[in-house]
């Protein structure tokens, strides 16, 4: 990962004329979405593939459109203008074809080094929006793409994109149950654990840089922590019973987890070294799956203490326990929104499992999914994406729709072997 | 005016003769003691190679400790991977053991969501006491839970506690001693029968007995 990225806003226009404001709002007449019109990169160098022009544009008008909040097309190159800055003239035609926003930029690949200028015009108004330049290797072309669309996210909405974020996963690709990880559109999946053994639950530290998991390589479901960028996995509780469902707070220091050393599964936080281990939950139930509040202050977790397993919301110092879902006979897999404001879960019903939100007095449920075996949402840091594991084409593929249900699409690409119990980076 | 000039002239004249004159007598003044300059500069110059030779010395213990240092890590990594790969031997070993003394016991089925003891379940577990009790009674024995794939893996891993715990506590009551028994829950993680049908199910709600140690 030591890429060397320089990244910067091209001043390319005086101050004043485009100001210099954090987001510039755009907003479309009526209330139909902003329509975005992506060209193809132009080659600054004749030898450049033109192929590296077609992965720009295509990952871009995919974040774009998972987005929900544009509706991208991908368009031909434009002739190159002597100017960087379009006329009004260049604008016309992009404004007769109904575009409120242009994507326009240049791009070389030459003796393994790549640049990319990627610039963002505002049509309606003529004038440019924000504007990126990526030096790095040909192998950043993704990465790049993916930013310059967080950067868009952010000059359009206010709030970054989740882009270049990842997402890790267990997949029985091997035959076996091991962890990997992948970038947010199924791409680039990278093998984590190679053990030949039960791996499961992995949750990624805040800054996206470690992950727990719980692994069966030692015989007893054991938690472990291992770097996403070496080998070395650190045993973090091998307590008898089961260690597992582990959940890393949002500050980094802790680490919420479910073990049965006591007689049945029970939650605890211990600091994310293992140590001074603290009990929350003591009932002869079954107590699992903790799933911190943004702010750290609460935790929810799935309890079978009123006879079926139902999500539940405590302090994270174990005290004020109180039921969240109401509803349903089966309620599992609860993750808190980044806002603060919904926990996400599934629920099984006649045999199936679905999506659902539910706001924090428990008063509202909202089902997110219909079809297929829904389960193990996870939600992107910016809140406006959540990821989850479905069998609707058969096997078990990973799944990411926007938080309200809409655009829900596969995302991991391998044949063979299923894949399941996703989770998504903060950063 | 022309006087105020000349008068300003004359005292620059002054001035410059006066500063050269200095000059000349500091530079006799060198001469003389030029001997024991030289020998200041010598001890000057001992004084700066004892010092060099003491920085580099300095330099040459802090290169020795930081080998050793790095040494004594890479020993230490060397060793904890050792531990790591003998660690892992021991989990080899046993879990062939375990999977090759499974076919001396019965298998324990439950009905779904349940961890309770149905007549067959008590009937299996008392063959597999009397089985321990007659050839393995110093083993340790481990009893594994097994759910079918209806409901979440989470869930399913506590369950499949539950229905080993039953067991285990069943066990003790026919006089196996609590200290050679272990629990295990693989939930639905390791199904019996890899198939979505009823029949498969029951067979995958299940407990299995192995020998560890």
């Amino acid at each position: 990962m030591k890429i060397l990225l320089f990244v910067f806003l091209m001043a390319l226009a005086p101050v004043g004329v485009y100001g210099q404001s954090d987001y510039i709002e755009v907003t479309a007449p009526g209330n139909r979405q902003l329509k975005m019109a992506v060209s193809l990169p132009n080659a600054l160098d004749p030898l450049s593939r033109t192929e590296t022009a077609k992965q720009i544009s295509e990952i871009i008008v995919y974040d774009m459109n998972m987005s929900g909040v544009v509706v991208a097309s991908g368009r031909p190159q434009q002739s190159l203008s002597r100017e960087l800055l379009l006329s009004d003239a260049d604008f016309l035609p992009w404004l007769n074809a109904g575009f409120d926003l242009l994507v326009s930029g240049e791009f070389s690949l030459k003796d393994e080094k790549l640049t990319i200028e990627l610039r963002l015009f505002d049509v309606i108004n003529r004038k440019l929006i924000t504007a990126k330049r990526f030096l790095g290797s040909p192998k950043d072309v993704r990465r790049f793409s993916h930013s310059f669309a967080d950067e868009m996210l952010r000059a359009i909405t206010g709030e970054k994109g989740v882009f270049t974020t990842k997402i890790a996963y267990v997949s029985t690709k091997t035959g076996n149950k091991e962890i990997y990880v992948m970038d947010w559109d199924g791409n680039n999946p990278l093998p984590l654990t190679k053990n030949g053994s039960i791996n499961m639950n992995p949750d990624f530290s805040p800054n996206g840089r470690e992950i727990i998991f719980t692994s069966y390589k030692r015989g007893n479901p054991d938690l472990y922590r291992r770097s996403l960028y070496n080998t070395a996995e650190v045993a973090l509780s091998k307590r008898k019973g089961l260690n597992y469902t582990g959940s890393w707070s949002p500050d980094g220091s802790r680490i919420a987890l479910a073990l049965s050393k006591d007689g049945d599964a029970e939650i605890y936080t211990m600091n994310k070294d293992g140590s001074n281990p603290v009990r929350l939950t003591n009932n002869r139930a079954l107590d699992l799956y903790p799933a911190w509040s943004p702010d750290g202050k609460k935790i929810a977790f799935v309890s079978d203490r009123l006879g079926k397993p139902q999500i539940f919301v405590m302090n994270s110092d174990g005290s004020d326990v109180r039921r969240l879902t109401k509803t349903g006979s089966y309620n599992v897999n609860p993750r808190w929104s980044p806002k603060g404001d919904k926990i996400a879960y599934s629920r099984m019903s006649g045999g199936g499992f679905n999506i659902f939100t539910v706001t924090l007095d428990g008063s509202s449920n909202n089902q997110l999914t219909t079809e297929g075996n829904n389960e193990n949402p996870s939600w992107s840091a910016d809140g406006r994406f959540l990821c989850f594991s479905s069998k609707r084409s058969g096997v078990s593929g990973i799944y990411v729709m926007r938080s309200d249900g809409t655009g829900q699409t596969k995302i991991s690409k391998g044949r063979g072997g299923a894949y399941f119990q996703p989770v998504w980076s903060a950063q | 005016m022309k006087k105020i000039m000349g008068m300003v002239v004359l005292l620059i004249g002054i001035s410059i003769v006066t500063l050269i004159a200095g000059g000349c007598a500091n530079t006799g003044m060198g001469k003389k003691n030029s001997r024991t300059v030289a020998d200041v500069t010598l001890e000057n110059s001992d004084q700066v190679r004892v010092e060099e030779q003491a920085k580099l010395e300095k330099a040459r213990q802090a290169k020795l400790a930081e080998q050793a240092r790095q040494a004594k890590l890479a020993e230490e990594a060397k060793l904890a991977e050792q531990a790591n790969l003998d660690e892992q031997a021991k989990y080899d070993e046993q879990a062939k053991l375990s999977a090759a003394s499974k076919s001396n016991f019965e298998i324990v089925y439950f009905d779904f969501d349940r961890s309770d003891l149905l007549p067959d379940a008590r009937e299996a577990i008392t063959k597999n006491a009397e089985t321990i009790l007659k050839s393995f009674r110093t083993s340790k024995i481990q009893i594994e839970g097994h759910c079918d794939e209806r409901g979440s893996a989470e869930y399913n891993l506590a369950l499949g506690e539950d229905r080993a715990k039953s067991v285990q506590k069943y066990l003790i009551t026919l006089g196996v001693k609590a200290e050679n028994l272990s629990l295990l829950s693989y939930g639905k993680e390791k199904p019996a029968v890899n198939e979505s049908s009823e029949a498969a199910w029951a067979m995958n709600r299940r407990a299995e007995f192995a020998i560890i140690e």
